[in-house]
């Protein structure tokens, strides 16, 4: 009988020098999150559809995930995100455990995307959150373990965008009305604005007004009053913790750049509005590395994820793909001392 | 240096009258220029001329930072671009071709010929009618003229090429443009120079 070794779409499969340095590469981003104080969690690949398809507003599409109906009737999905899962799994026993937390996992999601070059449907992501820590030092603390994670290895070039959730959600709401075309509801606009936004899309920015445009074309506005007092203060702290960690980090280019995050919004009005958004609610972050689009890993604050479980803690984390940290497009050579 | 893509197709001409108007030279290269990679030193430039089909993929994966292409393709083809500037010229529609009264009614099962199979399933699905979708991949026209096709999804420019062959346009669905499409993660990298090219674009009237 001959049989085939096809396999299906967006699945890989590793052999020999490629599976031994994947291996060696998460061995080494492994150690260095133990050496750090992280604690793994091993989590399972499949879960309940309720409440992971809840939990999961934003950051995978409804029509990604992978759902089944089991032998007993239970309707199960397969891993397309760790963290709900893993905040589900730990909110009912956060009373009972000393806080913070650092803990870290590994592992495949999967993702049904529509066939495209360079798309998986099978990742392989490594990650790490970051529980109760005071403040901001959660988000401080997640995106240094992150950046040193990444500089582990040798590239071309490693670049991370920050942002924080909810940065450019005045400046939508009060100037989509200006460009919403009569009769329209305002917050399905604002939602197009933000999605013009994030796209550069000069022409359909401008008629905005300068704030929105500045932040198309610069990342920031000229003058960060426009974004209001709070979101203004907010950005501040970032720039100063970019100079900050740009002198720890010298081979991460650090970029601030608000319109890469525009969908990230806390307003309800934006939220109920066309596309997926993510559930971060504090500072988010976002990695290329060398010249593909697809971003090789991110991460951010999403306390609110908890507060719906009924626990008030803050939460920060990341992932990675070594995927796509491996792949050729990323330029990933692990040190040739790790490699050994 | 930007490495930039340009289509080898109907909007090559556009792209080099934007860029020309913008400023950049890019002396030498033609409509019919048969090289496929070009360096152009005195406008800090290379450019390499592709299919229109090929270039969101080439842009996406970084190996082009930016390059020009029609939005019919842009959104067939479903890629992660950014989009800062659509150029005036080259503007065409894509619309539903077929015979005079063609258009199928309520609850009316047909096939449909296209070049678009992932745009006309998104059409189909706010539609009262219902199609087969029949992937073609050039002469779209003859679907519906040789009956293949009841009708097609396609590109109409003048709409010569329909009255030619006794064809309509039963609907036009919506207009499509060239446009300057930049990859992500080249945008934050390149954001200087690319932001000049816009300004230059906007100045010379080429862009909206």
């Amino acid at each position: 009988m001959k049989v085939s070794a096809a396999l299906p779409t967006g699945v890989a499969a590793l052999f020999f020098d490629s599976a031994r340095r994947h291996r060696e590469l998460e061995d080494k981003l492994v150690g260095q999150l133990r050496e750090s104080g992280f604690s793994e969690v091993i989590l399972p690949v499949v879960d309940y559809l309720e409440p992971y398809e809840a939990m999961l507003s934003g950051s995978v599409a409804r029509d990604e995930l992978y759902r089944f109906v089991d032998r007993d009737g239970e309707v199960l999905a397969l891993r397309a995100d760790f963290t709900p899962m893993l905040a589900r799994l730990i909110a009912p026993r956060l009373a009972a455990l000393e806080l913070p937390l650092h803990l870290f996992y590994r592992g495949d999601v999967l993702r049904y995307q529509e066939e495209h070059a360079g798309r998986l449907r099978e990742t392989y992501q490594l990650g790490a959150e970051v529980l109760g820590l005071p403040g901001e030092d959660g988000e401080r603390l997640a995106l240094e373990r992150f950046l040193e994670l990444l500089a582990t290895g040798e590239r071309r070039r490693l670049m991370v965008v920050l942002g924080f959730a909810g940065a450019l959600d005045r400046l939508l709401l009060e100037r989509a009305g200006d460009v919403a075309p009569k009769g329209s509801k305002r917050n399905v606009d604002a939602s197009a604005l933000a999605a013009a936004v994030m796209r550069r899309e000069r022409s359909a920015v401008r008629r905005a007004g300068d704030a929105l445009l500045q932040v198309v074309e610069h990342g920031v506005p000229d003058d960060p009053g426009e974004l209001g007092a709070e979101a203004a203060a907010r950005l501040e702290r970032l720039e100063a913790l970019a100079r900050e960690l740009a002198e720890a980090f010298p081979q991460v280019d650090l970029r601030l750049d608000l319109a890469e995050f525009a969908d990230q919004t806390l307003a309800r009005g934006l939220a109920s509005g066309a596309g997926p958004r993510t559930y971060y609610d504090g500072l988010v972050f976002r990695a290329f590395a060398g010249a593909a689009a697809e971003p090789v890993g991110g991460g951010g604050r999403y306390d609110a994820m908890f507060q719906r479980l009924g626990a008030g803690v803050t939460a920060s984390g990341f992932s990675l793909s070594l995927d796509r940290l491996m792949g050729r497009e990323g330029g990933w050579e692990i040190r040739r001392e790790c490699a050994r | 240096m930007i490495r930039l893509a340009l289509p080898k197709g109907r909007n090559l001409g556009v792209a080099l009258d934007a860029f020309r108007a913008a400023g950049v030279a890019l002396e030498g290269l033609e409509l019919k220029d048969r090289r496929l990679r070009i360096e152009f030193p005195e406008d800090d430039l290379e450019v390499l001329l592709l299919k229109d089909w090929d270039l969101p993929l080439y842009v996406e994966y970084g190996i082009a930072d930016c390059g020009v292409v029609g939005s019919d393709v842009l959104e067939e083809v479903d890629g992660d671009l950014l989009i800062p500037a659509r150029f005036r010229e080259g503007q065409c529609r894509l619309s539903l071709i077929g015979r005079e009264g063609g258009l199928p009614g309520a609850g009316e099962q047909v096939r449909l010929a296209s070049k678009y199979p992932l745009t006309a399933r998104k059409l189909l699905a706010d539609r009262p009618w219902g199609a087969e979708v029949l992937k073609l991949n050039g002469s779209v026209e003859l679907g519906p003229l040789l009956d293949l096709a009841e009708v097609a999804l396609d590109i109409v420019q003048t709409g010569q090429t329909l009255r030619d062959n006794g064809l309509v346009e039963l609907e036009t669905v919506r207009a499509v443009q060239p446009c300057l499409v930049v990859n992500r993660s080249a945008y934050q990298l390149h954001r200087a120079e690319l932001n000049r090219w816009i300004d230059r674009f906007e100045a010379a009237e080429v862009v909206e």
